[in-house]
């Protein structure tokens, strides 16, 4: 499978996932997890950033159709892309240039995790905080943030196990 | 000039950025803007379609339990109908019902929306009210030809207007964003004397919903110290979890109210 249709097939497969059932798996107020920025986090290191900000941009904008949030999604995954390549350099030496493919066998499990953690992170708080929009609500808006982030996780690295034991069969 | 184009060259990424969170912000904005979000009536055009096929093929698993409901609701209604001859109180004539199925549902976001199978074809429009027979879920907020979305009870900006169906004083309802069952109401004030298990019930102050749909009950209360008002919780008579018909309330005579009440401005 080449590289482009490969992130093709993640990213629309990756919005019936995040549409058709996350959407509606509602347990608690406060844990809505999104696994679909694990596209944009997983888009190639060579791409240029430019291009990963308009797929975020596009990404983001389809969430937002589907979940009559009105931009915040497309503002979070923007956001997401733009700090992204930061993230990348804190975990591997050359800011992400020496690896081909973003994934847990190039980056070793505990690089993967805080590089896929922190992105959540503030992707997630980016999201709720522009959802709520009060500053009053700021405690709640954290606390929302920091479990939608491990359940966001948890979903994200269940996917990555899946992709990588399919691989080496 | 050369400078210029290196330096816009050189930051690209970072303009790129501010553009295009610029235009994420601004669908934002414009969303708050009531009536005018124009991506919203769009998005609802899209998203309907495909919601309203996923829909079909899910209601054949509820067939009995729907059945249950309409008998459920017939029943109701005559024994409403039967009432009225009796009393022959004409109080619901100027208000139409409007049935429709909810596609889509959310309780668990800050902003909650429905989206309904019905739109502007049906007679829908943006600002009408919307219960079931257990009480008042939300607000409509955006229509398309189909499709209508609804601003949930749960919804940082719904505010319902509300009356303790006891001593007829009235409060605002809002939501705090904290329990799918549980919302605020506000400005009673401390004189009036109420306790938990008071049932509160719209008013007709806005033309949005008729007088007496059921909101709920007062579940717990607080005398603050330092305000005039109550803080009061409301347990809601909706269960959000489980909302799947709803009833769009057509005021038939709100122009005409409209009308009269700017009048009195001039």
């Amino acid at each position: 499978m080449t590289k482009t249709l490969q992130h093709t097939v993640r990213f629309f497969t990756l919005i019936a996932l995040q549409v058709l059932f996350l959407n509606n798996v509602q347990i608690s107020g406060y844990l809505n997890p999104y696994v679909y920025v694990l596209f944009i986090m997983l888009l190639p290191p060579k791409l240029s950033k430019a291009g990963v900000l308009v797929l975020a941009f596009i990404m983001g904008f389809t969430i937002d159709v589907f979940s009559d949030s009105y931009g915040i999604h497309t503002a979070a995954s923007v956001l997401l892309a733009y700090v992204r390549p930061s993230i990348l350099s804190l975990v591997s030496v050359k800011g992400g240039e020496d690896l081909d493919a973003i994934s847990v066998k190039q980056l070793k499990l505990g690089r993967f995790f805080t590089y896929t953690g922190l992105l959540c992170f503030i992707h997630h708080f980016t999201l709720f905080f522009l959802e709520a929009f009060r500053l009053n609500e700021f405690t709640d808006t954290f606390f929302r943030a920091v479990v939608s982030t491990i359940a966001s996780l948890l979903f994200i690295l269940i996917l990555e196990s899946l992709r990588s034991n399919s691989k080496r069969r | 000039m050369r400078n210029l184009i290196a330096f816009f060259l050189r930051h690209h990424v970072l303009f790129l950025f501010i553009l295009l969170e610029t235009i994420a912000l601004g669908m934002l904005l414009q969303s708050h803007y009531y009536q005018s979000s124009r991506f919203a009536n769009s998005a609802i055009n899209w998203s309907g379609q495909l919601l309203d096929g996923l829909n079909n093929s899910k209601e054949y698993f509820s067939l009995k339990e729907v059945n249950s409901f309409l008998a459920e609701e017939n029943a109701l209604l005559k024994s409403r109908e039967l009432k009225r001859d009796k009393s022959e109180e004409i109080r619901y004539d100027n208000y139409q019902y409007i049935a429709a199925k909810v596609i889509k549902n959310s309780y668990n976001k800050r902003n909650n929306y429905l989206t309904l199978n019905k739109g502007t074809l049906h007679g829908i429009e943006s600002g009408m009210g919307v219960c079931t027979k257990e009480g008042v879920v939300g607000i409509v907020r955006d229509v398309s030809k189909h499709y209508a979305t609804v601003m949930s009870v749960l919804n940082k900006s719904t505010v319902i207007s509300t009356r303790l169906n006891k001593s007829n004083h009235f409060g605002e309802l809002h939501w705090d964003g904290k329990s799918k069952d549980y919302a605020q109401l506000k400005s009673i004030e401390k004189y009036v004397s109420i306790s938990v298990g008071d049932s509160l019930v719209t008013n007709s102050y806005s033309s949005i919903f008729p007088e007496g749909i059921s909101i709920g009950t007062i579940n717990r209360f607080e005398r603050e110290p330092a305000a005039n008002f109550y803080s009061i919780e409301v347990d809601l008579s909706v269960d959000y979890t489980n909302v799947d018909f709803v009833y769009v309330i057509k005021d038939a005579q709100k122009l005409e109210r409209k009308k009269l009440e700017s009048q009195k401005g001039d």
